[in-house]
C-alpha cells in the first residue's frame, strides 16, 4: 500500500519547506566519527573518581560503618556516609506525595536503614577508578537484616514489613478513579467478563550509556557545576536545590550528547546530590561512571503493576461498556518521580476505545526493590496493556473477532475531538484505518490462512496479534494535583532562544536535553523555514547548558512532547527574530517592513531584488554599528529572541479527577505474527509492522526511527527482559549476562507505515510521539494468546519467557485455572 | 569493570608457563579471556598473576591424525575453528558449534581450551566434546597425561586440571560414516545463553549400535544420560523410538533452577532437546541432515 | 617473555599512531584507550562483554576492548572509530549510517561501525541474515536495528535496498 494513496495522508509534496523532509541529521557527522561528547568523555582538572558502596541486603538496619580502612588506602581522598551527608543537607528531597508518604525522608545516601539491594550507603573518592573500588571494598558495614517485601500487592497488607517507619504504611498513594457508573453497567450488561489478575512486569529500556556525572562544588563561589547526562536537569536542580541549600542560579548544569535515556535518566538526582556533597567535602571535582551492574541494580526500573479483580461489562453486540479493577503499582523503595505515575496513566483512561464506565482503585506501593522512574511509555503503557488484554480476552471468551471487536469499540474518525470520561480530549486520528494498514503490512490474510493450514499439534503454531496504543504527549502538569492538591504545578511548556550572532550566524538553543531524537535537526528545519535559510545555516546548540540555554521548570526531553513544546518554542522565537531582522533590514534599505522579505540569509526588497542587506549587515547594525539606528530601533531590537511556548491548559478538577491532561494523542497500531514451538514455548516473530499517526511529521525519517525503536524495545521486553527478585529481595538479573537484551538476531525487521492526522491543537499540526505506548508488548501478548486453545489459561503477564508460554500451552491439559470467567445474561452468543 | 590489582606475565613457551604456575600459587592462565575477564571484573575470584598463553604457538594448531582423529590446540579460537577447512571436512559439528557461540567478537577471542577449562555450565563445547568422547591432553612439568572429556569436567568452574598443569590440546576421535552427531540448544535469545542443551553421538547400522546423549545446563557439568542411551541401543531410531527413549528422562533428575528456567521446566526441556539432538544425529547418518 | 609485574610498559599502534605507556596490568584495554590515550570514541555500555559498544579491530580481528587487559594489547595494531574517516572524508559505512538514519543517540554507533566494517571486509556482500549475525554482539536500544541493517546493506556489494517493505520510504 502506498501511503500517498490514502485520503487523509499528507505526503511528500511539501518540497518548498524543510519541515516535513527526512533530511539527514546534523548530529550524525560527529557521532559516526566517535566525536560525540558523552558524559564519560568529560573530566575536570584534579578530579577524583567516585564509587558508591551499595547494600547487599534488600532491607536492613545499618548498625555501624567503619570507613577507616578505606581512608588508610593510598590514593583515597574522602569517604562520605549517609549520616554525614544528611548533616550537610538542609532538608530531605522534595516530596510529591501527600498524606502519610509525605513524611518519608530521603537523603542523598541511606540513613539508618537500607531499603533495597543496591541502596547507596557511602561513596568513596580516590585518585583512580580502580583505587576507589578497592577502598569501597574495605569499608566495614554491619547490617541487621530485616524481612523484605518484594510484591506490590503484599506490600499493601498490614502484615508486610514497613519500609519507611515515618510513613507507617507502604501505600505511598491511593486514589479511586470513578467515571460513569460501572456498577450500573455491570448489572445491566449482557455479559460480564471477569479476569482474576493481570501483571505488567518490571523492566528497563537500559540505554547503552549508563548514568554519569562530573561534579564540582566550588566553595569559593558557591557554584556547583554538574556535567551529567540527566535528561531533565532543571527538574534535578529543583529537587536538589533545597536539600543541598543551593539556589538554582548557583547550579551550573550541562550536558552534551546523551547515550539514550528513555525516561530512565530522570531518577538519579540522589546520586548527583551525593556527588556534590562528596566534592564539597573533598575539595575537588568528582567523576562518577555508572557501570552496567550498578545501573541495573540501582539506577531505575520501570513501573511494575498488578491488576486484580477486573470486571468488564459487554453488550451482546460486542460493545464494551467499561471496566473496573484494583491496580497496585510497585514503585520500589523510594519515590523519585512517584507517585506521579498514579495519575499519568489516566491520560489514556479508555485507551483507544469509547469506554464510558471506568473505575480504577489505584495504589502505589513501596517495596524493597530498586526505585522506579519513567521508562518509555511511562505509566500509560501499563494501563494500555491492561485495556488491550481486556479487549482480547473479551473477544476470546465471547467469541468475537479481536480485530472487529476493536473496530467496533474504537473512537471513530468522526468522533474527534473526542472527550474521554475523565475530560481528556483526543485531538484527531483514524484508528480503524491504521489498524487495516497494519494488518495489510503484516500480511495478516496470508498468515491467517497459514495458521488454519498448520493448526495445532504439529509442533509449531502461528498466532496473530495487534496492539492499539495512544502516545499521549505534552502533559498538563496540573494532573500532579490529582495526586496532591497542594502541589504548585500546572500547564507545561518549553523555552527557546533564536539569535542572530555577531557575524550574522543564526543560532537556536532551547531547554531540552535530547538523547537521540535529533532536536538539532528538527529545530533547524523549523527555524530554517521561518527565516528562509537552509537548515545547514542554522546552528542549534548541542545539549543543554544552564548558563546559556533558555529553560523553564518543565524543560527537558521526556514524555513525547518535543514536536509540540520544543518546536513550538523554536517557532515562536524564530518568528520574533524574523520580525526583528525584517525591521532592521527595512530600515537599512529605506523601505517599510512589509516591503521586505527574507531569502537565503539576506533581507531583500520584494519589488527590487537589487536592494538587499545580508544577515551579517543586520547583525553589524545592531551589535557593532548601532549609532546609525534610530533610538526606537535600538530600544526595540536585540536579535536575541526568547519565546516560551505554553499549551492552552487549565487546572484539572482534583475532586472529580477530571480535566484535559495532555494536549495531543498520537496513535500507533502494531501487528505481529508469531510462531510458537509447542514443545518448548519458544516464540519467534515471523512478521511485524507498526503504523504511526503523529499528525504532521517534521522529519519523517526521525519519526520512523522512533517507531522502530519503540517496537524493538517493546518486543525485547515482552519476550526477553524482566527484573525479578527472589523472596529475599535479591535481583536475579543484575547484569547483561542474566538480563538478556534483544539483539539483532532477536528483533525482527519492523515494517512501518503512517498516516498524518494533524492536531488541531498545536502550532504546527504535529503531535508528540516516540514512546509508542508499549504497542509491541500488547501485540506480542495478543499474538501469543492467539496460539492458545480455548481451555488454556489467558496470557496474564506482559513478560512471556519460553517457560511461561510453555506453561500456558499446557495449562488446558493440566486443568490449570484459566484466570477468567464469564457471566452471561443473554443466550445464544 | 575495575579489577583488583593483578600481575601480568606473557611466557614464551608452555614450559615457561608451567614454571610460572608452579612458582605462584595464585596464578591463573589467561587465554581468550572471554569468561575470565568477566570473572575478574566482578571480583568473584581472586587471581594474583595472569599468565597470558593466548599467543603461544605450541597451543595454536589444528592437525589431523592418520586414524582420522584431529588434535586441536587449546588456544585455537572459535572463529579459527569455524574457518578451518580441516575441521569442516572431518568434524563439521565442531565448526558449527563454534560459529554459533555468542557473537563475532567473542568468537574472535574465545578459545576451545578456555571454553573447557572455565567449566561454566553455559559453555558450548563441553557437552559436544563429552558426546564425541574427546580426550584432553594435559601437560605439566612431569610430562603429558590424557583425560577423557567425560572425566574432565568436575564442577562449576572446576576441572581435572591440577595445579601446575595446562590443557595443551584436545583430541577428537574420527566421525565415520555410520556416526552422526546432533547438537541442540534451547536459548533465551538466538546464539545466546542456553536454558538447556543436548549433544548426541549415535552409531547407526540399521539399528542404534551405540549412543551417547549428553545434557548440559541442567547441572554444573555436562552429564551423560545413560538410561536414554540404553533405551536407544538396538532401536531402529524412528522418531517414535527416539521420543520414547527421551521420555525416560524422569523425575529422578533434578536440574538446577535459575532466572531462565525452573527445575521442572528444564527437566521437560531436557527431554525435548535430547530427543531433537538424537534425531539430528540419526538424520545425519541417514543422509537427511540439514546444513549443520 | 613479558616479565611478571603489576605494571607493564606497552606499545600499541592505534589508527597508525604508536603509543608507549606504562600501565597497571589490571587496566582494561578500553580504559587505556579512553582514559589514558583520550580516544573517547570507543564507548563502554556494560561490564560483561555483552553490548559491543567498546568494539575495536585489533590485529585485524573484531574484539571487545572491555574483555582485554591493556597489556594483552602490547605490540598490537588497533583500529578504532576515529580511524574510519580519512582526511575528513567519511567511510562509506559512516556515510550510509548518516544517510539512512542508522543511529539515534549515537552511543552504540562506534562499536556498531567497527563490527560492520569488519563484517564487510570479510564478507563484502552479506545477506540480511549475515548482517544481523555480524552485529549480534552490538546492542542498540534506539533503532530496533532496522536502519542499521539498512545502512550496512546499502554499502554491501550489489546492494539492493529491498527489505520487503510494501510502503514508500522517506529515506
Amino acid at each position: 500500500m502506498s501511503a500517498a494513496s490514502n485520503g487523509r495522508t499528507a505526503t511528500r509534496e511539501r518540497v518548498t519547506t524543510w519541515t516535513g523532509q527526512g533530511i539527514p541529521r546534523k548530529e550524525d557527522d560527529r557521532l559516526v566519527q566517535g566525536e560525540g561528547s558523552f558524559i564519560d568523555d568529560m573530566g575536570m582538572q584534579g578530579q577524583g573518581y567516585a564509587w558508591f558502596v551499595r547494600s547487599p541486603h534488600a532491607h536492613a538496619r545499618i548498625v555501624s560503618i567503619d570507613v577507616s580502612p578505606a581512608l588508610a588506602l593510598d590514593g583515597v581522598y574522602a569517604v562520605l556516609t549517609g549520616e554525614e551527608a544528611k548533616s550537610m543537607c538542609q532538608e530531605p528531597f522534595f516530596r510529591i506525595a501527600p498524606g502519610a508518604a509525605s513524611h518519608i525522608e530521603e537523603w542523598p545516601l541511606a540513613v539508618g536503614k537500607v531499603r533495597y539491594q543496591g541502596d547507596a550507603v557511602a561513596v568513596v573518592l580516590a585518585d583512580t577508578r580502580e583505587n576507589a573500588r578497592d577502598a569501597a571494598e574495605l569499608i566495614e558495614i554491619e547490617y541487621d537484616p530485616l524481612p523484605a517485601v518484594v510484591d506490590g500487592v503484599e506490600a499493601a497488607e498490614s502484615s508486610a514489613p514497613i519500609l519507611h517507619e515515618e510513613a507507617g504504611t507502604n501505600v505511598a498513594w491511593n486514589g479511586v478513579f470513578n467515571y460513569g457508573d460501572i456498577d450500573w453497567a455491570l448489572e445491566n450488561a449482557d455479559h460480564v467478563v471477569k479476569i482474576d489478575r493481570l501483571h505488567f512486569h518490571r523492566f528497563s529500556s537500559t540505554p547503552i550509556e549508563a548514568a554519569g556525572a562530573v561534579v564540582d562544588w566550588d566553595v569559593g563561589s558557591g557554584v556547583v557545576t554538574i556535567h551529567t547526562n540527566h535528561q531533565m536537569p532543571m527538574f534535578a536542580a529543583m529537587f536538589m536545590g533545597p536539600t543541598l541549600g543551593v539556589p538554582i542560579n548557583k547550579f551550573s548544569f550541562s550536558s552534551r550528547d546523551i547515550g539514550g535515556a528513555f525516561g530512565t535518566k530522570i531518577g538519579f538526582y540522589p546520586q548527583l546530590a551525593a556527588l556534590a556533597l562528596l566534592s564539597k567535602k573533598a575539595g575537588r571535582p568528582v567523576k562518577w561512571t555508572e557501570y552496567r551492574t550498578e545501573n541495573l541494580l540501582s539506577s531505575t526500573h520501570g513501573n511494575e503493576r498488578t491488576f486484580l479483580d477486573i470486571e468488564v461489562p459487554v453488550m451482546a453486540d460486542g460493545t464494551i461498556l467499561g471496566f473496573k479493577t484494583r491496580a497496585y503499582d510497585d514503585v520500589g523503595a523510594y519515590l523519585h518521580y512517584e507517585p506521579l505515575g498514579g495519575v499519568i496513566w489516566s491520560q489514556v483512561l479508555p485507551g483507544c476505545y469509547k469506554l464510558k464506565h471506568i473505575k480504577v482503585d489505584y495504589s502505589a506501593t513501596l517495596t524493597n526493590k530498586c526505585p522506579v522512574s519513567p521508562n518509555r511509555g511511562y505509566s500509560r503503557m501499563q494501563h494500555l496493556w491492561l485495556i488491550e488484554r481486556i479487549v482480547d480476552t473479551v473477544a476470546r471468551e465471547l467469541g468475537f473477532d479481536p480485530i472487529e471487536l476493536r473496530k467496533l469499540n474504537f473512537v471513530q474518525p468522526e468522533d474527534y475531538p473526542y472527550e474521554t470520561p475523565n475530560g481528556c480530549v483526543y485531538d484527531s486520528g483514524d484508528l480503524p484505518r491504521s489498524l487495516d494498514m497494519a494488518l495489510e503490512l503484516v500480511e495478516a490474510d496470508y498468515w491467517r490462512a497459514r495458521q488454519k493450514e498448520l493448526g495445532k499439534g504439529k509442533g509449531k503454531r502461528i498466532g496473530i496479534g495487534v496492539g492499539s496504543t495512544l502516545d499521549s504527549g505534552t502533559n498538563n502538569f496540573g494532573q500532579a494535583r490529582i495526586i496532591n492538591p497542594e502541589l504548585p504545578f500546572s500547564g507545561n511548556g518549553e523555552a527557546a532562544i533564536a539569535k542572530l550572532d555577531l557575524y550574522g550566524e543564526v543560532n537556536v538553543n532551547l531547554g531540552t536535553s535530547p538523547q537521540g531524537q535529533g532536536h538539532e535537526t528538527t529545530a533547524a528545519q523549523v527555524a530554517a523555514d521561518i527565516l528562509n535559510v537552509s537548515p545547514d545555516k542554522v546552528t542549534v546548540s548541542i545539549g543543554f547548558e544552564q548558563a546559556n540555554n533558555s529553560y523553564i521548570g518543565f524543560s527537558g526531553t521526556y514524555a513525547s512532547q518535543f514536536a509540540v513544546t520544543g518546536l513550538g518554542a523554536v517557532m515562536g522565537a524564530a518568528q520574533k527574530l524574523r520580525d526583528e531582522i525584517l525591521e532592521v533590514g527595512a530600515y537599512a534599505l529605506g523601505l517599510s517592513k512589509d516591503e521586505v522579505e527574507l531569502s537565503d540569509g539576506v533581507c531583500v526588497s520584494k519589488n527590487d531584488p537589487s536592494k538587499s542587506i545580508p544577515f551579517i549587515g543586520i547583525a553589524n547594525l545592531v551589535y557593532t554599528n548601532n549609532a546609525v539606528l534610530t533610538p526606537e530601533l535600538r530600544e526595540k531590537v536585540s536579535l536575541t529572541c526568547r519565546y516560551v511556548y505554553t499549551p492552552p491548559f487549565q487546572v484539572p478538577d482534583t475532586d472529580r479527577k477530571w480535566g484535559n491532561l495532555t494536549l495531543t494523542y498520537a496513535s500507533q497500531i502494531h501487528a505481529c505474527v508469531v510462531e510458537v514451538d509447542e514443545e518448548t514455548g519458544e516464540v519467534k516473530i515471523l512478521a511485524y509492522a507498526a503504523v504511526d499517526d503523529c499528525g504532521r511529521r517534521i522529519n519523517p525519517a526521525i519519526v520512523e526511527g522512533q517507531v522502530h525503536g519503540a517496537a524493538g524495545l517493546g518486543i525485547a521486553a515482552a519476550l526477553y527482559e524482566s527484573f525479578d527478585y527472589d523472596e529475599d529481595g535479591q535481583l536475579m538479573q543484575p547484569s547483561f549476562y542474566e538480563y538478556h537484551v534483544g539483539t539483532a538476531l532477536d528483533i525482527p525487521h519492523i515494517r512501518t507505515s503512517y498516516i498524518e492526522s494533524p492536531s488541531p491543537f498545536t502550532p504546527n499540526g504535529a503531535k508528540g510521539m516516540g514512546e509508542g505506548g508499549g504497542g509491541a508488548l500488547h501485540a506480542v501478548c495478543n499474538a501469543i494468546q492467539d496460539t492458545l486453545d480455548k481451555d488454556d489459561a489467558i496470557v496474564y503477564d506482559s513478560h512471556n519467557s519460553w517457560e511461561r508460554v510453555y506453561d500456558l500451552l499446557k495449562s488446558g491439559e493440566r486443568q490449570a485455572p484459566r484466570g477468567v470467567s464469564v457471566l452471561s445474561r443473554v443466550s445464544g452468543s | 569493570m575495575l579489577l583488583k590489582s593483578v600481575e601480568y606475565v606473557r611466557p614464551d613457551s608452555v614450559a615457561q608457563a608451567i614454571e610460572i604456575l608452579n612458582s605462584n600459587e595464585g596464578a591463573a592462565l589467561l587465554a581468550g579471556g572471554q569468561s575470565l575477564v568477566n570473572i575478574l571484573k566482578h571480583r568473584v575470584a581472586s587471581v594474583d598473576v595472569l599468565v597470558d598463553i593466548a599467543t603461544l604457538e605450541e597451543l595454536r594448531f589444528v592437525e589431523s591424525r592418520p586414524d582420522g582423529s584431529i588434535e586441536i590446540g587449546a588456544c585455537i579460537t572459535y572463529d579459527e575453528l569455524d574457518h578451518s577447512e580441516l575441521i569442516h571436512s572431518s568434524h563439521e559439528m565442531i565448526a558449527w558449534v563454534a560459529s554459533h557461540i555468542e557473537d563475532q567478537q567473542i568468537r574472535n577471542r574465545g578459545t576451545i581450551g578456555g571454553n573447557c577449562c572455565l567449566s561454566d555450565p553455559t559453555n558450548n563445547f563441553p557437552p559436544l566434546l563429552v558426546a564425541m568422547d574427546a580426550t584432553m591432553n594435559i601437560q605439566s612439568s612431569s610430562g603429558m597425561r590424557q583425560v577423557r572429556a567425560e572425566e574432565f569436567f568436575k564442577g562449576y568452574l572446576m576441572t581435572a586440571i591440577q595445579p601446575g598443569e595446562i590443557l595443551k590440546s584436545i583430541t577428537v576421535p574420527p566421525v565415520p560414516a555410520d556416526v552422526g552427531i546432533g547438537y541442540v540448544s534451547l536459548s533465551v535469545g538466538e546464539d545466546s545463553k542456553a536454558i538447556v542443551r543436548s549433544s548426541a553421538w549415535v552409531k547407526l547400522n540399521g539399528v542404534v549400535q551405540e549412543a551417547r546423549v549428553v545434557l548440559a545446563r541442567v547441572s554444573p557439568i555436562p552429564v551423560r544420560y545413560q538410561p536414554m542411551e540404553e533405551a536407544l541401543r538396538g532401536s531402529s531410531a524412528t522418531p517414535e523410538d527416539i521420543a520414547r527413549a527421551a521420555s525416560v528422562i524422569g523425575s529422578d533428575f533434578e536440574p538446577v533452577a535459575d532466572s531462565h528456567g525452573s527445575s521442572e521446566y528444564r527437566r521437560e526441556m531436557a527431554r525435548v532437546v535430547a530427543k531433537r539432538a538424537v534425531l539430528e544425529a540419526v538424520e545425519k547418518v541417514r543422509g537427511e541432515g540439514g546444513s549443520k | 617473555m613479558i616479565t611478571q609485574s603489576a605494571t607493564q610498559a606497552i606499545e600499541v599502534t592505534i589508527n597508525g599512531k604508536t603509543y608507549r605507556r606504562v600501565v597497571e596490568s589490571r587496566q582494561l584495554l578500553v580504559h587505556f584507550i579512553r582514559d589514558t590515550l583520550g580516544l573517547t570514541g570507543t564507548h563502554i555500555g556494560c561490564d560483561t562483554g555483552s553490548c559491543g559498544a567498546c568494539s575495536i579491530i585489533m590485529n585485524g580481528k573484531l574484539v571487545k576492548s572491555c574483555m582485554l587487559l591493556a597489556p594483552q594489547a602490547d605490540g598490537a595494531v588497533i583500529e578504532t572509530v576515529e580511524g574510519l574517516a580519512h582526511d575528513g572524508e567519511l567511510s562509506a559505512l559512516q556515510e550510509s549510517f548518516r544517510d539512512h538514519h542508522g543511529l539515534q543517540c549515537g552511543y552504540c554507533t562506534p562499536g556498531m561501525l567497527m563490527a560492520a566494517t569488519y563484517l564487510l571486509r570479510n564478507n563484502p556482500s552479506p545477506s540480511e541474515e549475515e548482517i544481523r549475525r555480524g552485529i549480534k554482539g552490538n546492542i542498540c536500544r534506539c533503532t530496533g536495528y532496522v536502519n542499521i541493517v539498512r545502512s550496512i546493506k546499502a554499502v554491501a556489494d550489489g546492494a539492493q535496498l529491498d527489505m520487503g517493505d510494501g510502503v514508500a520510504k522517506e529515506v
